[in-house]
């Protein structure tokens, strides 16, 4: 909460610490954009096909559906409530199930129902971590871990494929020669920006994140704005997952595995701070926009898969230690 | 609500008792020396991970990592064979585990970044190395003779991994019980601040923590990939849940400050017999998978909710009781 006050206000405390502070304020507030430039120019100098619109529609493509959790992601980050690890289910939840019932009713309803169930294993987690007041890792883990079985078990451990190839085409379409699936990740963001940052939900969720026992005495509903970040996740994947089922047209019931580091490292390296109290959609995208950067340039580079996890896994540590480094220093 | 909480202070010995009551009524051939051994060798992979991860707890810490680290040790110790022969390459895979938990361990209490984001960040990194080594293609001993002598059965029941994985719950049981240090550790998982302010090195015991912890999972790793003849970089990739659900089921809780080694023995062996119960019965995979996390997920909620209420009724009156951890 304060950290986000002070964002907006002139520092008063800023010749404290001198020169030395000013750029530490500096590298905290610009690194990210200059990253992402500095992502930009290698790339380009590197390949040549780095910068053609091709390949950013496609990094745009991809962006996109790990982006819808990423938004999402970031309402649970700044809640305080660390991490939400049952991504992985309930994007297959979402996959499978869009796919499985599409025969039965028809695509779009299979779509709703899957977001729904999705949504409905982000309420469970939601209700054990906000009111029960579990550790939300374990939690996450646990459900995630039994939605994932039952998923399988739902449909026999097998690969699920698409009756309805008009979906896949809808899907694939495009407006004016951009995706769909970027527009609805774009409207999604939109929406996410507007809640978090506009409206009352938006500042409850910074206040419980903040100062849990401040928002609490302040009459936020700390309980229920808590459980809400883990609802919002589960839809998001859910849609998500659909998106991903119907684009493929095909699901496997490990097709979520990944995602939730994904997004968490998006959301991290974007600067808004895994302990909450702060954080922003526009910052977790352009934390997303740089690690799919990273990995476009090293896709095209030809760098393979394992030593990308690597970097990744190292970009998440280095972001969270920043953070927490900038923080004592009163920066950010 | 006060039976329950005695019923939870000694549920390790009703849910093994129920588990084994249950399975030698509904599994036929549940009951023999052969269940006994595969069980007890079952349970002393995921035990001795177990063991490891009751010593962070305890002291408020989690460790996400040891699949993977158990993963990266195995493939260590079976790719050094031909070079370094199979007792130092043993040795070097252990090794690789330590070096893992000084990794987590610097991460922790150097970065002071939170341990489950530290340890989720290293788990996606030893990962990946376990993928780069390997090609992401499981590699092969040199000796399958040898896979052959350490899963020897003695006395019918016990095999080299379950001896120690019992040694090492003995062994900690006395350390936790009757020396300082051990006392020093649930000191810190009750109030780090504390503890600290009495003397007591707080980030010292979290960095051996995490290489005790880490260590114990490259044993298992490397024991585990001895009596396969194969090491994988898709190792261990189930054993959190299982292995916290475990240490869990034995009453350790998770926010630190309780817990004991040999109620981790009984939760180790609960899941154990679980596992075994339904591989008997030919249970899916994935119904496993649905069976413990839901007891993962029981067992934590009614600790928070159940334990706390004679707590705030007797002594603690009307002081707030933190209800969400960090």
């Amino acid at each position: 909460m304060s950290e986000g006050l002070v964002g907006m206000q002139p520092k008063p405390d800023k010749g404290r610490f001198g020169r030395q502070n000013r750029y530490l304020d500096m590298a905290a507030r610009g690194g990210l954009p200059f990253a992402i430039l500095a992502v930009l120019v290698y790339g380009t100098l590197a390949s040549p096909v780095f910068f053609t619109t091709g390949n950013f529609v496609n990094v745009l493509t991809s962006m996109s559906i790990v982006g819808i959790v990423v938004i999402a992601m970031t309402f649970v980050l700044v809640v305080g409530g660390l991490a939400d690890l049952s991504v992985p289910a309930t994007i297959a939840c979402g996959a499978i199930l869009s796919l499985a019932l599409q025969p039965a009713i028809g695509t779009a309803p299979a779509f709703l129902v899957a977001v729904s169930v999705a949504g409905l294993t982000g309420l469970v987690n939601g209700l054990l971590i906000g009111y029960a007041g579990v550790n939300p890792i374990i939690v996450t883990l646990g459900i995630g871990t039994i939605v994932l079985g039952i998923v399988q078990a739902a449909v026999g451990g097998v690969i699920v494929y698409g009756t309805d190839p008009a979906s896949a085409e809808l899907v694939k379409g495009r407006i004016v020669g951009i995706p769909i699936v970027v527009i609805i990740f774009l409207v999604i963001a939109v929406i996410g920006d507007f809640v978090l940052s506009r409206t009352f939900w938006g500042r409850w969720t910074i206040a419980t994140g903040g100062n849990y026992s401040a928002a609490e005495a302040s009459a936020v509903p700390v309980r229920a704005v808590k459980a809400g970040a883990f609802v919002i996740v589960g839809v998001a994947s859910g849609i998500s997952g659909g998106l991903l089922g119907l684009t493929l047209q095909s699901a496997r019931p490990l097709v979520g595995t990944g995602y939730e580091f994904s997004a968490i490292t998006a959301v991290v390296v974007g600067g808004v701070s895994i302990m909450g109290g702060y954080g922003s959609v526009p910052r977790a995208i352009a934390g997303l926009a740089f690690v799919q950067l990273l990995t476009n340039v090293m896709v095209l580079q030809g760098i393979r898969t394992p030593i990308q996890g690597l970097a990744l896994g190292a970009l998440i540590a280095g972001a969270v230690a920043a953070d927490i480094a900038l923080r004592k220093r009163g920066v950010v | 609500m006060r039976y329950l909480a005695i019923g939870l202070r000694y549920r390790v010995g009703i849910i093994l008792a129920l588990t084994l009551v249950f399975s030698a009524i509904f599994v036929p051939g549940f009951v023999s020396v052969v269940t006994l051994s595969l069980g007890l060798d079952r349970g002393a992979t995921m035990g001795l991970v177990a063991v490891g991860l009751t010593v962070l707890l305890i002291s408020g810490q989690i460790d996400l990592s040891g699949g993977a680290v158990f993963a990266v040790s195995g493939i260590v110790a079976i790719m050094l064979q031909p070079t370094l022969g199979i007792g130092l390459a043993a040795v070097a895979g252990i090794l690789a585990g330590t070096l893992a938990g000084a990794i987590n361990g610097f991460l922790v209490v150097r970065l002071q970044i939170n341990s489950l984001v530290a340890t989720l960040a290293s788990m996606l990194v030893f990962r990946s190395i376990a993928h780069w080594l390997t090609q992401s293609q499981p590699v092969s001993g040199i000796d399958m003779m040898f896979s052959l002598a350490i899963s020897e059965v003695y006395f019918e029941v016990f095999t080299l991994r379950s001896v120690l994985f019992l040694i090492a719950v003995v062994l900690l049981h006395l350390w936790l019980t009757y020396t300082v240090a051990g006392r020093n550790v649930f000191a810190v998982g009750s109030n780090a601040a504390a503890a600290e302010a009495s003397g007591i090195p707080s980030k010292k015991i979290f960095f051996w923590g995490f290489v005790f912890a880490s260590t114990l999972a490259g044993i298992a790793g490397v024991l585990q990939s001895l009596s396969t003849n194969t090491g994988s970089p898709v190792f261990g990739a189930d054993l959190t849940v299982s292995v916290i659900a475990a240490v869990v089921v034995g009453g350790t809780r998770i926010e630190g400050g309780r817990g004991s080694a040999l109620g981790t023995l009984g939760g180790v062996l609960t899941i154990a017999a679980l596992t075994a119960a339904m591989e008997f019965q030919s249970v899916p995979a994935y119904v496993q998978q649905v069976v413990s996390g839901s007891i993962l997920i029981l067992l934590v909620v009614l600790d928070r909710n159940v334990r706390s209420i004679p707590l705030r009724a007797s002594r603690i009156g009307k002081l707030p009781i933190p209800t969400t951890s960090r």
